[in-house]
């Protein structure tokens, strides 16, 4: 068996150090998460220290890795049969992206379409452990009391926001492809500025919001679905910024910037979802049931 | 066939130079480290998923609360107190036992196991497509079974440690009204990390096997083990998120006031499940698969045939995944769903036998006309065939719903999943052992033993599962301490199959142990012409990296 | 098939048994004592045909083939790998047992789960032993089942006491698996099937049942009912049923609910018209006592010595 010499386009990626570093990670992050929710091993409740020490921990993994990633990358590692494999290997990852998603719309749909269900006939309205909620809800989508966003204001203006910033993103692409590297800085410096704003407004929305987190399962829904868009807007912000650091400090090439284009599937990705929110989150309800 | 690579030392070919020994093992991107690493560890979690099941047996041998109770004495509780202990440990260990099992032990021996070592290797792959991402996978599963192990030991409700509130986690149960400490967060933690670990393994089949065959097979020439764990990676990565989304939704009402699953605030428990299950039906298809594909090897291999109805084998396999997805409530048939809605579960679950039948019968007509060699391998295999029939027919008469009114939450549902699982998937498992261990590790092993291994396995497991119908057709319920004294009967035979069991774990250990010992040299290929698949091909063990010359397979080579 | 069938009721795993309760070392469905579980006995022994039928056929294939086709019979492998005939076989054949198998079941599973309406059955005339127009001309009887950890809450919503509030109970299992109580209670009954206080309700009378919970999800189920339904906190769960003889009933929590899930049995004391409305209407004036010990306490007993099956205690002495 020929074993001397590789004859093929594959990547044999060296011993690393850092899937046993991050699965490290993982355990002081969850056990910090739990003795900062409800105290452990002599650590007090609602202390994070623990916890924030393993999200260091997993941010030192991801930047190493992912540095190495780079390295490998500059030293030709990723032949054309391999950068197939990472594109694959990224769309995958948005897909069960995707499905995460579902759970949350799953949830959604539930309660604002199968209520009816819930707290009608087959609601326990007799045990006074219920009552309140029943009341809460009222047999009513949205429940009482919950005052919806009108979406026409800033959700629509965050709208306008991510599509803008899906067409920054691609006008980056295209000017990196043609070898016009200030304007692809430019743009996509841009797309990261909207993304920055977009969270902004965000943030700036929540603050308003009729309704909290925890107060009613609208705001449960509500909260966990936007508020988990919100983090990948966050997470891909901080992507497209790396690819920004990269572009400026010379990284990348015409024909070669795998980053940059997973930065802007991956920004793509959050723009639909947003755009679902926005429809199935944001408008319908307000037409349909709003006020 | 060269044989060099049995040779130990290897000294200046770079690309077979295996590293140190924490290097190799504790850094590893070689597909084959990492398979076997995960095989060891779903030894280690095996032993104690089959700790805690014998657990259950020794508390079940006999009514009352007996053993637990002398356990929780030996712990320092006293009279009342170690019974009410004991309840609750009881709980603990059903609970920890399904999800080591499934999580800790069938899922990294079948896929991160056998898939690591072969999918390559079948495919004509020099490794997996991404070999640091694979490590990653191991290492978290590593990194969740230990925070499951030490969310058994903190406390869960009240006094007591653990959860204990079923490996399916059904809240008001697993949220802050049942078991409001630390034990349920960690264990959630604990499940999103496997979760993870999953998914990026998923991601690494998918792109592995849609990439890196090589030249020459096409999808229609992968060998079927390859297709099963294609079809168990799309599962996966498409099921697990939507647990993810439920844990952390349950995680959210714990811990942060939000009301999903909790009705006093206009939340529903009943969605959990909705979410769970629309994970939990496609995972036990995630489980069985991989074996389908072992299993449909060692036919082919001792049978000295090509497969039959190899394409139909193939899409049999996407099918039962497909179709898997929409299935989900027959889990659920009692919690008070509408009657159209049961009789749409009814139909799409009961569809699924027509694939697996397929499956079935094309393994029998493989076996048709064939020149059968009744290895240890092959005799797993038609032990799986079988006992698959019987845990499968089960499935449907648990289909439906009218009789699963009756039959849901009884030891009827035990015996079913037990017989697809501890006697479906077990066995692919051990087939797969015993067809691979000479490959894998350049050893032969005693088959004396392997026979005896099977024989234990097959009388003991039938003798543990088979009274458990009975029980549950008579009303005996899942999940019971403690029981009428009219089920003592079979429950006494149930344990005493367990004891059989025992012997048989005990001759598997015997066996590995004296194959270790006596390390009698392996070779490339042991099964003769039968054994058609790339792996047969290299030496035994495969060298260090493989086919640094790509194979190619010639268009009218068979699978 | 007929045929089959009655072949196999004949055969000891299908024997039917008279007790209400599991019966030691039992093979089957308990007992039915209801027209729905008596569907399900019917349609559990032909799905027990077809799948025995079934898995035989797959082993006798097997053997077959271990006969036919080993090394030693048939040194040289034939080489084939398709027939599409026998694949088509193969796929139809199942489709048309699954077909045969719906058939029955959708008809059961409307049975159980559509709510019979009643005015419409009291006018009916036929003999169908499906309906009951007599008992409909009576009216529903509805009973609620609160699970709680760990004890069922029984009310009857349509039956009011004094301060215009349902009557309801509490219904508490006799063993908790605990030393003490163990002693003193053990023979009042089948073991860790009774209860204190048990649900009381007339035989042939349509009973709508609703199951709801307090703090975690539980079931409640009675086996020669053939109903189960789970307890959901929050939601209100129905179904119905009618009970055809006299007698004690059990059922045990049916969906894991904690520490003491094996200790909260239903006990369902079936009894004739007149006992039932005496019953009720003392524990309307609130005698409890007095409602629940006017039952024959014998009853139980008599129950408890047809499972055949001894009591720890009793064995051990
Ligand atoms: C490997 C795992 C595995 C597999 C493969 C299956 C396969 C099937 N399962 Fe099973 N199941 C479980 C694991 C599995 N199950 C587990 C773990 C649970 C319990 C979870 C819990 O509550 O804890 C469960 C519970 C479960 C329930 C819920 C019961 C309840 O809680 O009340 C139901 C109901 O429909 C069901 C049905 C089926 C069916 C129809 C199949 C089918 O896929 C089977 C198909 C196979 C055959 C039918 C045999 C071969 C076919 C032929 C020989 C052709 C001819 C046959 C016919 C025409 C019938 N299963
Ligand atoms: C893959 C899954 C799996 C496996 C293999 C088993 C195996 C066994 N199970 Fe398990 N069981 C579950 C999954 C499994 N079980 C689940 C999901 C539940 C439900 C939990 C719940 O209710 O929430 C359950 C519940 C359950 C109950 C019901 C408890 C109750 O409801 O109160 C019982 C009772 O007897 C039981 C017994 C056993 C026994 C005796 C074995 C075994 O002893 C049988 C023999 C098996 C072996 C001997 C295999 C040993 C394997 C190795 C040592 C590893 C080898 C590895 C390599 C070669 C790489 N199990
Ligand atoms: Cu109540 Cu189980
Ligand atoms: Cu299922």
């Amino acid at each position: 068996m020929a074993h001397d010499e590789v004859k093929h386009d594959y990547h044999l990626v060296n011993p690393s150090p850092w899937p046993l570093l991050g699965s490290m990670a993982m355990v002081v992050l969850a056990i910090g998460a739990v003795t900062y929710m409800k105290g452990m091993f002599g650590i007090p409740e609602g202390s994070p220290w623990l916890m924030l020490i393993g999200l260091g921990f997993v941010g030192y993994v991801m930047f190493g890795w992912w540095r190495e990633v780079i390295k490998e990358s500059r030293a030709g590692d990723h032949t054309p049969v391999v950068s197939i494999g990472l594109k694959y290997g990224m769309v995958l990852f948005i897909a069960s992206e995707i499905m995460f998603f579902v759970a949350w719309f799953w949830s959604f749909f539930e309660f604002a379409i199968f209520h009816g269900a819930r707290v009608g006939d087959s609601f326990d309205a007799a045990n006074p452990l219920y009552a309140e909620a029943l009341q809460a809800v009222g047999g009513q989508w949205p429940p009482a009391g919950v005052e919806l966003f009108d979406p026409f204001h800033l959700p629509l203006m965050n709208t306008l926001v991510l599509l803008l910033s899906g067409t920054t993103v691609t006008a980056a692409h295209h000017a990196l492809q043609h070898g016009n590297r200030k304007t692809a800085i430019n743009m996509l410096a841009i797309t990261v500025l909207l993304g920055i704003f977009f969270t902004g407004l965000q943030i700036l929305e929540y603050s308003h919001a009729g309704f909290s987190f925890d107060g009613t399962i609208y705001g449960s829904a509500f909260f966990m679905a936007t508020g988990f868009h919100g983090a990948h807007v966050v997470i891909g912000t901080i992507f497209l910024a790396v690819c920004l650091i990269r572009l400026m400090t010379g990284g990348m090439s015409e024909k070669k910037h795998l980053g940059f284009e997973f930065a802007a599937w991956y920004w793509h990705f959050v723009d639909v979802v947003w755009l679902f929110l926005f429809a199935f989150v944001y408008v319908i309800p307000y037409l349909v049931l709003g006020h | 066939m060269a044989m060099d690579q049995v040779s130990t030392v290897h000294d200046d070919h770079a690309h077979d130079h295996k590293p140190g020994f924490f290097t190799r093992w504790f850094l590893s991107t070689n597909h084959k480290d990492i398979g076997t690493l995960y095989l060891v560890f779903a030894i280690i979690a095996g032993i104690v998923g089959y700790t805690l099941s014998g657990i259950i047996r020794l508390e079940l041998a006999q009514p009352g609360i007996g053993p637990l109770t002398s356990l929780m004495e030996f712990f320092g509780y006293s009279g009342d107190q170690a019974i009410e202990h004991a309840k609750h440990f009881y709980n603990v260990v059903i609970t920890y036992h399904g999800l080591i099992m499934i999580f800790f032990m069938v899922m990294p021996a079948l896929i991160g196991g056998f898939g690591n070592w072969f999918v390559p290797l079948m495919i004509g792959a020099p490794d997996m497509a991404f070999p640091r991402m694979n490590n990653i996978s191991f290492w978290l599963t590593v990194a969740a079974f230990i925070m499951a192990c030490i969310s058994m030991l903190i406390p869960g409700t009240g006094q007591f440690l653990g959860f204990g509130g079923g490996w399916v986690l059904y809240p008001p149960l697993s949220s802050a009204t049942g078991h409001p400490g630390p034990s349920m967060d960690l264990l959630i933690l604990s499940l999103h990390t496997a979760g993870i670990a999953s998914i990026l393994g998923a991601i690494n089949f998918i792109v592995t096997i849609l990439n890196m065959r090589a030249p020459g097979m096409t999808l229609h020439k992968m060998p079927l083990f390859a297709w099963s764990m294609l079809v168990t990676a799309v599962l996966l990565l498409l099921a697990l998120p939507v647990l993810a989304g439920a844990l952390t939704m349950l995680l959210t009402d714990r811990n942060f006031g939000s009301q999903f699953f909790d009705p006093s605030g206009g939340g529903d428990p009943i969605m959990f499940q909705h979410l769970f299950w629309f994970f939990g039906h496609p995972e036990v298809y995630i489980m069985i698969l991989p074996a389908f594909g072992i299993i449909s090897h060692i036919v082919s291999t001792f049978s000295n045939k090509p497969v039959f109805g190899y394409l139909g084998m193939a899409y049999a396999m996407v099918s039962i995944g497909a179709i898997g997805f929409i299935v989900w409530a027959h889990h659920m048939y009692t919690v008070g769903m509408p009657a159209d809605m049961k009789a749409y579960f009814v139909a799409a679950t009961m569809v699924i036998a027509v694939p697996t039948g397929i499956k079935i019968f094309s393994w029998i007509a493989t076996m048709w006309g064939g020149s059968i060699d009744f290895a240890v391998p092959m005799v797993w295999a038609i032990g799986f065939i079988f006992l698959f029939t019987v845990g499968g027919v089960t499935g449907v008469v648990l289909a439906n719903a009218g009789i699963d009114h009756i039959l849901h939450d009884t030891y009827y549902v035990v015996a079913h999943f037990h017989y697809v699982l501890s006697l479906g998937a077990v066995f692919g498992l051990f087939a797969g052992w015993y067809y691979w261990f000479e490959k894998m590790f350049g050893v032969k092993y005693n088959k004396t033993i392997g026979y005896a291994h099977f024989w234990t396995m097959f009388v003991g497991s039938n003798l543990l599962f088979f009274p458990q119908h009975f029980l549950g057709l008579n009303g005996m319920p899942r999940r019971y301490i403690d029981y009428a004294d009219a089920f003592s009967t079979w429950h006494f035979w149930s344990s005493m199959g367990y004891a059989v069991t025992l012997v048989a774990t005990l001759i598997f250990f015997v066996g590995v142990i004296e194959a270790a010992v006596r390390r009698r040299k392996g070779v490339g290929n042991p099964w003769g012409e039968g054994a058609t698949t790339l792996e047969w091909t290299l030496p035994s063990p495969p060298p260090f990296h493989q086919f640094n010359e790509l194979p190619e397979v010639k268009p009218q080579e068979h699978h | 098939m007929r045929f089959l069938v009655a072949l196999l009721s004949i055969l000891p795993f299908s024997a039917a048994a008279y007790a209400a309760v599991p019966e030691e070392g039992g093979l089957n469905l308990q007992a039915s004592a209801t027209r729905i579980m008596e569907r399900l006995h019917w349609f559990h022994n032909y799905l027990l045909v077809i799948i025995t039928l079934i898995t035989l056929f797959v082993l006798a294939l097997i053997v077959w083939v271990a006969i036919k086709y080993n090394k030693r019979a048939n040194p040289v492998a034939r080489k084939f790998s398709h027939n599409t005939p026998i694949e088509i076989v193969w796929t139809v054949v199942p489709v048309l047992i699954l077909v045969a198998i719906a058939g029955p079941s959708f008809s059961n599973l409307f049975y159980q789960e559509n709510q019979p309406d009643l005015e419409v059955i009291a006018t009916a005339e036929d003999d169908n032993p499906n309906i009951y127009p007599d008992a409909a001309a009576q009216g529903w009887i509805t009973v609620k089942a609160q699970g709680n950890q760990w004890n069922w809450t029984y009310s009857f919503p349509d039956e009011l006491d004094d301060g215009g509030y349902p009557v309801e109970f509490v219904s508490n299992p006799l063993q908790r698996g605990l030393s003490s109580d163990q002693d003193t209670e053990a023979a009042r009954g089948p073991r860790n099937l009774s209860t204190d206080y048990p649900l009381v309700l007339p035989v042939n009378r349509y009973i709508r049942y609703q199951t709801a919970a307090s703090d975690v999800i539980h079931s409640w189920t009675v086996p020669a009912f053939g109903v189960k339904t789970d307890a959901v906190p929050g939601r209100l769960n129905e179904g119905w049923f009618l009970v055809e003889e006299e007698g004690t009933y059990y059922g045990q929590c049916s969906e894991l609910c904690g520490k003491d899930h094996a200790y909260m049995p239903i006990e369902v004391r079936v009894v004739d018209q007149e006992t039932y409305d005496t019953w009720i209407s003392t524990l309307r004036s609130g005698d409890f006592d007095g409602a629940f010990g006017a039952l024959d306490q014998a009853q139980v007993a008599s129950n408890s010595d047809r499972t055949g099956a001894e009591t720890r205690l009793a064995r051990a002495e």
